[in-house]
């Protein structure tokens, strides 16, 4: 069966099943069985999704029919599915076991892989030892890492959710992170850092990230000032550079001992496998950082080779495909019930819409469709108290994705134990009230006044994690990955490239000039120009 | 008196060479009737003192005679065996025998000699005496047989009048004994310890200030001490305290604070102190522009303290492994601790265990004195220099001149005297 004819179909099941309610679907008894799907300890239940077994089955043939299997293999063996930037996309190959052969341009690049793990390790274990000196001979105690996108929200978002899986050497390093490129968060940082024990790491691809390198200039200055010593000599002690361009790192001033390297072959938003792990390692240890790479690597796997019927991340995909292209709903809640999953809604913000944000398929036409939704979330009982409203009441159709653990606290106390029961109660309850609206209640609602009634049929995925581990959490974030991959095959658009934020920055270059010269080019726009003279007129006022 | 003695501490060893001198019959729980800790072995005049107690008969090992049938039983236990001391204190209890009178001279925290009164049998006047371990390793000797003064924790008329009798030798010079209940006996024997630590922080942190404005330490505790309020023990700067009991006991009462009080005072001093150790390690780095690989570093002194061969929490061990962390090779001596020491770290390409203090310095870019053995107090300085590669000299203890060995060509960093 060709796609087309495979979107036919899907419009038409689309059509028939329009006037169902969600709570109808949920009057089959055998739905959770059929809807819900578990591998390796994850459980992806889809039966409050707006479809059927048979519309699901649907889907699975789309999938067949756009060859993703093809697409799959692709990406895994190492081919260069990058189309515009002429590159393979291998975070697949960052935790593949030593071992196995994945070649990019004729060579293996797992031996690479693994060394920069290796060299990882040594520098852990010299930090968490207390063998890492500073320029006064103090050992580091604080580690600050400077990246932004990729750099940042992937090791921030790991670092929060795993912090109680710290082993006791790790405990004796501080992690701070700095991102934005006004300093905010450095300057606060610094007045606070002891200069003598701190260590910055120094995360970007290209290392001509504008927003990191603004904030190491800072901060190298700010060792410069407290030590009194050569820049060259504060670099060696208190710098290491995570970078896919050494040359360009070395140009800065990191000497190679102190450099991380990657590859070209690693999308920023989906380097936290990489070097650009380093904070991750440092927090977690090189064991548990294995354990986060070896349960993506289980979630690769099964990518790889479970039947799409039952693969849990082009379910997931094809949920979203369903949702977006055949009921028209263009927003998605990312809604974790657990406080330690903080970062991840901003992670998979950066990891969906920077990847299919595509309105150009790979071979150069507009697409037909429309593509990633607006992503968005919280912690989903904070959210209960903020944008819940819109979600029960309001007219925007949102799917929403679930997280959730099922044990928490195993060790400490009952009291924390209930939070948690509270928070999974919480988690269960408004999945249920989104599905069925106020005929979730026993009794008849309709005498209420309309502004108390709750329409229900919003879509949402459960997805339950037995517990919140290393682990676990590789699992969840390669789900997301490969899930985001399926849905731009199927769109056929390029998820590994990023034009669309090029031109800003470029932008962004001249205008620095214009503010330093306090004059607008001639070629600016008027609402440019009014703004530069404001500026201008008032900038200089204390 | 017959007077069985347990436990491996050198306050035990000690009271069996000085009570069996007087005349008692000394039962030493254990079979060995010579200590095997190293430490305790080389403690001046105690080994001798206890091969006369063996060769006159008048102490036996516990394989000889029955240890429970003692009339006095001395508990020297070390400060994690409570429960061995419960043990054998409930032994006691059950052999039934009257009038037992148990000396608990363990430091096993406050509120443990109250524990094991408990499991004695009071109906049978069987009672417990806390007497605090107040001696200093190499001068223990000494000090058990000349008290300064007596501490002793105990709250029973019958067992005062046993246990002033067993220390009438020692004390029959006019010597205080303070009495007291035995908790306040064994705070008292805490409270001690952490002023000492206390001091000991206080002249460090000074030490770290004065290297910072300018002056030299030295000279002001001299000063320091002509006020009576302060007077001169435990002030001597340098690079940290060490030894296994009066870290261990600092570390015991700074919990307490902590946890009952929410003081910090205490887990400052700790935490300053192991910072400290390393300040030796500093200077050179500091020295060297933080560039150590492939150096040659002398190392004199690996033993906590001058007199023992003990490396217990000594400074040598953290300023060793930052030397051997920073790829340089390590010239080892100590006139004790050397085999101790080499048991922990055993053969390694970046270690040299070296013979004599000259052979240490050969070839070294610096010298680095961590403890102030008498050794090397006066070294022959135009050999030193001559075989050092870099005259380099960090003295962690204090114990040079910092004019002398300036005017001798030497590069000198003391603690605390940043002068020089």
């Amino acid at each position: 069966m060709s796609s087309d004819s495979c979107w036919r179909t899907l419009r038409q099941s689309a059509r028939s099943l329009q006037q169902t309610h969600l709570s109808e679907l949920l009057a089959d008894e055998t739905r959770f069985e059929a809807l819900s799907f578990e591998h390796d300890g994850v459980l992806l239940d889809l039966s409050r999704q707006r479809f059927t077994p048979a519309i699901l089955d649907e889907l699975v043939a789309l999938a067949e029919a756009c060859d993703l299997r093809g697409s799959i293999d692709a990406l895994i063996g190492g081919e260069k599915v990058n189309r515009t930037e002429q590159r393979a996309a291998l975070h697949t190959a960052l935790r593949t076991p030593a071992g196995t052969e994945v070649q990019v341009d004729g060579e293996d690049v797992i031996p690479a892989v693994q060394a920069t793990l290796d060299k990882m390790e040594t520098l852990i274990t010299t930090l968490h030892s207390g063998q890492w000196r500073g320029f006064s001979g103090e050992a580091i105690d604080t580690l600050v890492n400077i990246g932004v996108g990729g750099s940042d929200l992937g090791p921030l978002m790991a670092c929060h959710a795993l912090e109680e899986f710290k082993p006791a050497t790790a405990r004796s390093i501080d992690l701070h992170f700095v991102s934005s490129m006004d300093g905010s968060q450095l300057s606060g940082l610094l007045s606070r850092l002891n200069p003598a024990t701190t260590l910055f790491v120094l995360s970007s691809k290209s290392f001509t990230t504008i927003d990191t390198l603004a904030n190491a200039a800072t901060a190298s200055q700010w060792l410069i000032d407290a030590s009194g010593l050569p820049r060259e000599e504060l670099l060696r002690h208190h710098f290491i550079g995570i970078t896919a361009k050494p040359d360009k790192a070395a140009e800065w001033g990191i000497p190679s001992q102190n450099q991380l390297l990657f590859w070209d072959w690693t999308g920023g938003r989906y380097s936290l496998w990489s070097a650009i792990g380093f904070p991750i390692a440092v927090s977690l240890g090189m064991q548990g950082f294995r354990q986060l790479l070896a349960g993506a690597h289980s979630m690769d796997h099964h990518f790889q080779h479970a039947e799409f019927g039952r693969n849990l991340p082009v379910l997931l995909a094809l949920t979203g495909i369903w949702n977006i292209n055949l009921l028209d709903i263009h927003a998605n809640a990312i809604l974790p019930y657990d406080g330690r999953l903080a970062h991840l809604p901003a992670y998979l913000e950066q990891l969906e819409m920077e990847s299919n944000g595509k309105s150009v398929r790979i071979d150069g036409d507009p697409v037909e469709q429309r593509t990633c939704p607006v992503l968005w979330g919280e912690i989903g009982p904070n959210a209960q108290h903020a944008f819940y409203q819109l979600l029960h009441q309001g007219t925007e159709s949102v799917m929403c994705d679930f997280i959730v653990p099922i044990r928490r606290y195993t060790d400490q106390n009952s009291h924390l134990q209930e939070q948690h029961k509270l928070a999974l109660a919480n988690c269960l309850a408004q999945a249920r009230v989104l599905a069925l609206g106020d005929r979730a209640l026993a009794e008849q609602a309709e005498s209420a006044p309309p502004w108390k009634r709750y329409r229900g049929n919003q879509p949402s995925s459960m997805i339950l994690l037995d517990e919140l581990t290393p682990y676990a959490l590789g699992q969840l974030i390669a789900l997301y990955e490969h899930k985001v991959y399926t849905q731009a095959m199927i769109w056929q658009i390029n998820p590994f490239d990023q034009w669309g934020v090029e031109l800003g920055k470029k932008m962004a270059t001249e205008m620095l000039d214009a503010l330093e010269q306090s004059a607008a080019g001639p070629d600016f726009d008027c609402a440019t120009r009014g703004l530069l003279e404001r500026i201008a007129a008032r900038g200089d006022r204390t | 008196m017959k007077i069985s003695i347990w436990g491996e501490e050198l306050a035990g060893w000690t009271a069996c060479a000085q009570l069996a001198a007087f005349g008692n019959h000394i039962i030493k729980a254990g079979s060995s009737l010579t200590p095997l800790q190293s430490s305790i072995r080389t403690e001046p005049g105690l080994l001798d003192a206890l091969q006369q107690a063996i060769d006159s008969g008048r102490m036996v090992d516990s394989n000889q005679q029955d240890p429970y049938s003692a009339d006095i039983h001395w508990l020297a236990m070390e400060p994690g065996e409570l429960e061995q001391a419960s043990e054998i204190v409930a032994r006691i209890a059950a052999s039934g025998r009257p009038q037992v009178l148990v000396v608990n001279q363990s430091n096993l925290g406050t509120g443990a000699s109250d524990a094991l009164q408990a499991r004695l049998d009071s109906d049978l006047e069987q009672q417990l005496v806390y007497l605090p371990d107040m001696l200093q390793g190499g001068q223990a000797m000494q000090q058990f047989a000349h008290p300064a003064a007596v501490l002793l924790g105990c709250e029973n008329e019958q067992a005062r009048t046993r246990i002033t009798a067993l220390l009438r030798p020692f004390t029959r010079e006019g010597t205080e004994i303070r009495l007291m209940t035995r908790r306040e006996a064994e705070f008292t024997k805490f409270a001690i310890t952490g002023m000492l630590a206390l001091r000991l922080g206080y002249i460090n942190e000074l030490a770290m200030l004065a290297d910072h404005v300018g002056v030299d330490i030295e000279t002001v505790r001299d000063g320091m001490s002509t006020d009576q309020r302060v007077g001169p023990h435990y002030l001597a700067p340098g690079c940290g305290f060490g030894g296994h009991h009066f870290t261990q006991y600092i570390e015991g009462l700074a919990g307490l604070l902590t946890q009952s009080g929410g003081s910090r005072l205490l887990e400052t001093v700790l935490e300053q102190n192991e910072h400290h150790k390393e300040l030796p390690f500093r200077k050179l780095w500091q020295h060297y522009h933080c560039e150590l690989r492939g150096k040659r570093i002398a190392v004199w002194g690996l033993a906590f303290k001058p007199g023992v061969a003990t490396i217990e929490s000594a400074p040598s061990l953290r300023v060793v492994d930052a030397l051997l962390a920073q790829g340089a090779i390590v010239q080892l001596h100590d006139p004790e601790a050397r085999q101790e020491f080499h048991a922990l770290y055993g053969d390694q390409a970046q270690l040299l265990y070296c013979d004599s203090p000259y052979a240490a310095v050969q070839d070294a870019d610096a010298l680095l004195l961590l403890t102030a053995w008498p050794d090397y107090w006066s070294p022959d300085y135009s050999e030193l220099h001559q075989r050092m590669r870099e005259p380099v000299i960090i003295d962690g203890r204090n114990v040079y001149d910092p004019q002398l060995l300036q005017d001798l060509g030497f590069t000198y960093y003391g603690v605390g005297r940043s002068r020089h």
